[in-house]
């Protein structure tokens, strides 16, 4: 019989393995870090992280058992000469087959007690002890976050704020793909997934900011899909909902807000909503960001709608870009330049007119960019009282609310952005429905934008209703001028 | 016997030259298609290696922009999808191309060009799903492909068309495979030799192929089903037409979780060979690690939901796939212990096939602690989707899979070629794989309970992830080594050859009985067996006793009776096209067909891929393949 | 298999360790594959029932009568097979020829049955892209038709060879084994009669939505 070259016990890779090992045990969790699973600061995320630790150890005494035998027999038993003894050749002992198939029923069974226990508190709904419940709907879009606050009519995106020690009962929902919501601190993670509304609770118990992060693979941006989660005091987090009833002063005529303000309007307004202050705009986002989905998945390749970041009191938030980079100035600039520069896969990006040129940046100046930025950093509540409607005072020029409200989407000449070119309208008005004069069907077309859809055109506008009876006076008015 | 038999006019004569390209394309011998699974599905392993090691270098340091996030996708999706289909699965079926006839004491397995077939599906289906990488547009939704991802409306190009139809028919090739190994093993086994006798490692084989088998028509169905969804527009999976993303998850998993077990027996199955080999005792407690597999086997079709713990099944759900789950440890367990029992009290050889089998239970068992971990959902809820599952899988399929792969490498290469692989080498192959192998996995464990996601091609540099992604590119980097020296090794030993004999290793099971390399027809005599280990048993009659003394039901050794009945009672027949009587050295003749079939079936799912016209230009080939294969005599006559 | 039992049955005794032909058992061993398959098809389809959005819906489009008299036509090539294994074990050829023959006549008639049914429900506005109810119906209807397709024309290779004589007696195993696929997919066809025609007949649109189609 051959031999292969005699061998003693290779210590010395043992010990190799053995370094890194023990390298990156000296590496282990951080409590710290932003995400990590042990520094929690929620009770569910607490019981998910004690369960850890309690299989764990019982994991951790197994592995040093097994590992240890299979070193000590491994030193042993080894071959210590040439010897070709032949050990006794024993088939087997049924004895300690019961006994190694029982130890691990009763150990599973120990684990399996505190696990049963956390998937019924944990998965069961809100418990009735908990204290008063706020709702909020969190929704995965591809790729941000928007959270719906129904009972306070308050919707924001990719910052939710909580307040501390209450629950926090979420219904999950996607229309896209799958994304999963994730808040390592305070609570492990429940998708969202379209067709099938999912519901979580949590309860952060310490007041601070806590990131998140979408968990379930969902396209080129996944990586980019953040969150924060801002847990304030119960007085904090009222405020924080009051703000958000609070329309922002009214920009200074000829300051870079003003200006921005008519960029924004001119070549951001139609998918991002920034006003939802106001009584019942809180039902006009939700309708409104429904039709930019289904003014996108109609038309994917040609849309220039998309579902988007609702920015109301946008100055208040502290990062851009779904949690990507603090929010300031420059940083800001660089998004609205070139979002890829910062999320590469932006729909933003991908869709929205301004950003058609041969290199994706935005068709803007720099100062054009320097003032939109300017100004969505000076939406924070303002000092007129929560609730009251911010009006347009005065004249309203038509023009104004037309390149504030449809440019993105309408051009006055004949060529398509999304909608028809509007050079004409005014003459054609008239004659497209029988019965109605062209102001009655510009008006119709404006507050119903479903009833009288130009063929060949996806059933995507808006409502304009929320602009007021005078604006959209003006606006006809206007419309009836192009030629 | 002359009987009249239909004939179909053949347009090449039939192969018969046993060198050159075409021999291996005609060739119906086990031993050969093993020979062209092993190296096929080797050269897989490097690009599907050469794709992770792409990924670790962008993980590397933190907001790396070597790769931006499309190529990230696609080499996450083609790195698991290769490693799973074109790396582990096929490595596996080499082995048992290669081993089963011999451990059961055969000529052939029992359909020998459906054998061919399934090797030369399996290379045109791998090469065209990477063959995506070409045209640009490689898979990018993930190895699992949820919906809607991996549907048009999100995934508008061809990347995941080359996926859903390179799978398909791939899975043609598996369940070719698993029929043609169930019957070989069921029916073709030496006279004496009854299922309780039969090595452990063709009986892992025997319990993957019926999980194969039932297992893959699940995928197929997932398969048909997204490919519809993307060619023809149905609504399957497409939730704006109703269909549900839920309900693909549910069916892949179904096929999924048992394709782990798939992955894992075989490699088990080489390790409990392996183990009793150089600890020269006999496996401890056999019919409890036949039986603990086939329990697994069993059980592995009754926790796919432990994917799905954060999709919202509901808490009565969780709770069931939780506890299945955890029971599915018990069988994995009692595997273990055998493996410990089989080493205690051994005459040990710490060679390297031994290393390879020792550290696979050792990475194993973190593997499965790890595992029961994620069984439970509330700390699921924090692990789902992170490195943390990164880690535990990788511990499985690399510590466990891969591992046991390479022990299975360094053991049978005498016997596939006759000489040694070289044992210094083989050492340090193993070193390097274990240290490179354990800095890239431990990490992710630390990684994944400190949040980072899996599937994410870049991370911010204050989530404090960089030291424990630095520490597993370094690992990934040392793995590679390992593999490059494992590459060496092979030539070196080619060049320096140490021959190894008939039985370098003093085997116990019935393929150490034949010369190594084997000849063609595998054995000149039939083995007679008498006992489990047969071939060990009558090397060392003396240790008979010691092994069936104490044990009933063991007790009998029947074999030789048996033989007389087989061989008197029983009349030869050659009934079957493929049937080859165990008596004479009667081997089947080569085969074309089984190569046109294939590329018939290869142009079939490239016109799922390009269009419909070409689905139609693979249709003759493919009933050439059939009607001259039904047709083709098993043997010309002489 | 015993021995006596073969006997009886004038089979041969096969060489293998299980006594069982190869190919019989891996036909055996296919056809358990094969059920996972269907299995998972009709599970889709069952899963999905009533999911559509849009119609038309099972109640308004399906035709049980005459998919009944398509059912019939199949099981009757069952019997038909049957008789045909039959004679050609008795070594009838003329027989065992025409009553395999009667297998290709009827399951041909019964894919001519579905390409009808397929045509009309494209008439009538059901396609694959319709909705669900389209999707799961026509893969799952479609997919039994390719097994029904391969089928037919393995019987009309094996009516063939029993005209040539080159399917005996002593090889009646090779239309046994083409005998044990054909009656599976028999089998599978009740099934799927069973939960598409029986059970859904009734299936309409959901509440408040008013018919699709209106003959």
């Amino acid at each position: 019989m051959h031999r292969v070259s005699k061998l003693s016990f290779p210590l010395r890779p043992a010990l190799f393995l053995l370094v890194p090992m023990a390298i990156a045990l000296l590496a282990a969790c951080t409590p710290e870090n932003n995400q990590s699973t042990f520094g929690t600061a929620g009770p569910i995320a607490k019981d998910q992280a004690d369960l850890f630790n309690f299989i764990f150890w019982i994991a951790a005494v197994v592995f040093i058992l097994v590992e240890g035998a299979i070193i000590y027999i491994s030193v042993r038993y080894r071959r210590r000469s040439d010897s070709d003894k032949l050990p006794h050749q024993t088939h087997g002992n049924d004895r300690l087959e019961i006994t190694w198939t029982i130890i691990p029923v009763l150990i599973l069974a120990v684990i399996a007690v505190p696990t049963l226990t956390g998937i019924w508190e944990q998965q069961n709904g809100v418990p009735d002890d908990q204290g008063e419940v706020l709702n909020v709907e969190a929704i995965g879009h591809q790729w941000w976050f928007e959270f719906r606050y129904p009972n306070h009519e308050v919707v924001t995106s990719n910052e939710l704020h909580i307040p501390v020690n209450r629950p926090v009962a979420f219904k999950l929902e996607s229309q896209d793909v799958i994304h999963s919501f994730w808040v390592p601190k305070i609570a492990g993670k429940v998708d969202m997934v379209p067709l099938n509304d999912n519901y979580m609770w949590m309860i952060g118990d310490e007041v601070g900011e806590y990131y998140g992060q979408c968990a379930e693979f969902c396209g080129i941006a996944h990586a980019h899909m953040r969150f924060r989660v801002i847990v304030h005091t119960e007085e904090d987090f009222q405020a924080w909902i009051t703000g958000m009833h609070t329309a922002p002063d009214a920009p200074v005529a000829g300051s870079p807000e003003a200006s921005g303000k008519n960029l924004f309007a001119a070549n951001c307004s139609s998918c991002h909503s920034s006003d939802t202050t106001s009584p019942g705009s809180y039902a006009r986002e939700v309708t409104s960001q429904q039709a930019r989905w289904n003014g996108w998945i109609s038309d994917i390749e040609n849309s220039g709608i998309v579902s988007a970041p609702n920015l109301t009191n946008f100055g208040q938030h502290t990062t851009i870009g779904a949690g990507l980079k603090d929010l300031n100035q420059a940083s800001l600039e660089q998004w609205i330049t070139d979002p890829s520069s910062i999320k590469i896969g932006t729909r933003m990006q991908k869709h929205a007119a301004v950003y058609d040129t041969a290199d994706g940046t935005a068709k803007l100046s720099p100062a054009e960019v320097s003032d939109i930025a300017t100004y969505l950093l000076s939406l924070k509540p303002g000092s007129a009282p929560a609730g009251a409607v911010a009006d347009a005072g005065g004249d309203v020029d038509g023009a104004d609310v037309f390149a504030a409200n449809c440019t993105s989407c309408h051009s006055t000449g004949d060529n398509t952005v999304v909608g028809p070119g509007l050079a004409g309208v005014g003459d054609r008005a008239g004659s497209r429905v029988d019965g109605m004069d062209a102001t009655m069907y510009l008006k119709e077309s404006l507050t119903d934008p479903g009833s009288y859809i130009v063929d060949g055109f996806p059933a995507v506008m808006p409502e304009m209703g929320h602009l007021g009876t005078e604006s959209i006076e003006a606006l006809v008015t206007y419309l009836k001028t192009l030629k | 016997m002359t009987t009249k038999s239909l004939k179909f006019p053949q347009a090449f004569p039939r192969p018969k030259s046993a060198t050159g390209i075409w021999s291996w394309i005609g060739t119906v011998d086990h031993k050969r298609i093993g020979t062209m699974y092993g190296i096929v599905s080797f050269i897989w392993f490097l690009v599907g290696g050469l794709e992770a090691l792409l990924m670790r270098a962008q993980l590397a340091s933190a907001e790396n922009d070597l790769i931006g996030p499309e190529a990230f996708n696609q080499l996450f999706t083609m790195h698991g999808t290769t490693m799973v289909f074109l790396v582990i699965m096929p490595l596996s079926a080499a082995f048992f191309n290669w081993l089963i006839p011999l451990q059961i004491g055969a000529r052939d397995v029992a359909f020998p060009r459906l054998n061919a077939l399934s090797f030369w599906i399996f290379l045109f289906g791998s090469i065209l799903i990477n063959f995506s990488w070409v045209t640009g547009d490689a898979p990018n939704g993930g190895w699992f492909g949820y919906a809607p991802n991996s549907g048009t409306t999100f995934n508008p190009g061809l990347g995941m068309t080359y996926w859903v139809v390179g799978l398909n028919v791939l899975g043609v090739a598996s369940i070719a495979a698993g029929l043609n190994f169930i019957v070989t093993i069921l029916n073709m086994r030496a006279p004496g030799m009854d299922m309780f006798k039969i090595p452990i490692f063709t009986w892992m084989t025997l319990i993957t192929s019926v999980l194969i088998v039932l297992a893959m028509p699940v995928l197929a169905v997932a398969g048909i089903q997204l490919m519809t969804d993307r060619v023809y527009g149905t609504h399957f999976f497409n939730s704006l037409g109703g269909g549900d993303p839920v309900m693909w998850q549910h069916i892949f998993w179904l096929f999924g979780h048992p394709e782990v077990y798939i992955l894992i027996l075989p490699a088990m199955g080489i390790v409990s060979e392996v183990l009793p080999t150089f600890a020269r005792k006999p496996l401890f407690g056999y019919p409890f690690v036949v039986f603990a597999g086939a329990v697994i086997a069993f059980m592995g079709w009754f926790v796919w939901s432990h994917h799905m713990f954060t999709v919202g099944l509901g808490p009565a759900a969780n709770t069931a796939f939780s506890i299945s789950t955890m029971l599915i440890a018990v069988p994995t367990g009692v595997k273990i212990f055998n493996w410990l029992g089989t080493l205690w009290g051994g005459n040990i050889r710490l060679n390297t096939p031994m290393l390879f089998s020792i550290s696979f239970i050792a990475m194993f068992t973190i593997g499965g602690l790890s595992g029961v971990m994620h069984a439970s959902p509330p700390t699921d809820a924090q692990q789902q989707d992170t490195y943390f599952i990164v880690a535990h899988f990788h511990y499985v399929l690399v510590g466990g899979a891969l591992l046991g792969i390479f022990s299975g490498i360094y053991f049978w290469w005498p016997k596939f070629t006759g000489y040694f692989l070289n044992e210094k080498l083989g050492i340090a192959n193993w070193a390097l794989m274990m240290i490179g192998f354990n800095l890239q996995f431990a990490p992710m464990h630390w990684l994944g309970m400190d949040g980072m996601p899996r599937r994410i091609y870049t991370y911010a540099e204050n989530m404090g992830w960089e030291g424990s992604n630095l520490a597993a590119s370094i690992g990934g980097l040392i793995l590679g080594i390992g593999i490059l020296v494992f590459i060496f090794n092979v030539f070196y030993s080619k060049m320096n050859k140490v021959m190894a004999g008939d039985d370098p290793w003093d085997g116990r099971t019935l393929e150490w009985a034949t010369s190594s390399p084997p000849p063609v027809h595998d054995f000149d005599v039939i083995p007679q067996v008498q006992y489990r280990d047969d071939f060990w048993f009558k090397k060392y009659p003396e240790t008979i006793s010691e092994y069936y003394h104490d044990d009933h039901d063991q007790a009998v050794p029947s074999g030789a009776q048996l033989d007389d009945e087989v061989e008197e009672a029983l009349p030869v027949v050659s009934g079957g096209s493929d049937d080859h009587g165990h008596g004479a050295i009667h081997l089947p003749d080569m085969s074309y067909y089984p190569f046109i079939l294939s590329v018939g079936i290869a142009i079939l799912g490239a016109g799922f891929i390009t269009n419909t016209y070409v689905v139609g230009a693979g249709v003759p080939f493919i009933l050439w393949g059939l009607l001259g294969w039904s047709m083709e005599p098993v043997n010309d006559p002489e | 298999m015993t021995q006596a039992a073969a006997t009886e049955h004038h089979e041969p005794v096969e060489n293998t360790s299980t006594g069982l032909n190869s190919r019989k058992l891996m036909m055996w061993a296919f056809l358990g594959s094969d059920v996972m398959f269907f299995g998972a098809f009709i599970a889709t389809y069952l899963v999905y029932r009533g999911k559509s959005l849009v119609g038309p819906y099972p109640s308004e489009i399906l035709d049980i009568p005459l998919t009944s008299v398509s059912t019939f036509v199949l099981l009757m090539s069952s019997l038909a097979m049957v008789l045909g294994l039959h004679y050609v074990k008795e070594g009838q050829k003329n027989k065992g020829t025409i009553w395999i023959l009667v297998v290709v006549v009827l399951g041909a008639i019964f894919m001519g049955f579905q390409f009808y049914e397929f045509r009309e429900f494209a008439h009538e506005g059901l396609t694959p892209r319709t909705n669900i109810f389209g999707t799961t119906f026509f893969i799952l209807t479609g997919i039994h038709g390719a097994h029904v397709t391969i089928g037919v024309a393995w019987m009309a290779f094996m009516a063939y060879g029993s005209h040539t004589g080159a399917l005996r007696k002593d090889n009646a195993l090779d239309l046994e084994i083409a005998g044990l696929y054909w009656h599976f997919v028999d089998i599978v066809w009740i099934v799927i009669f069973t939960v598409i025609y029986l059970i859904s007949a009734t299936d309409g649109p959901p509440p408040g939505v008013g018919p699709t189609i209106l003959h």
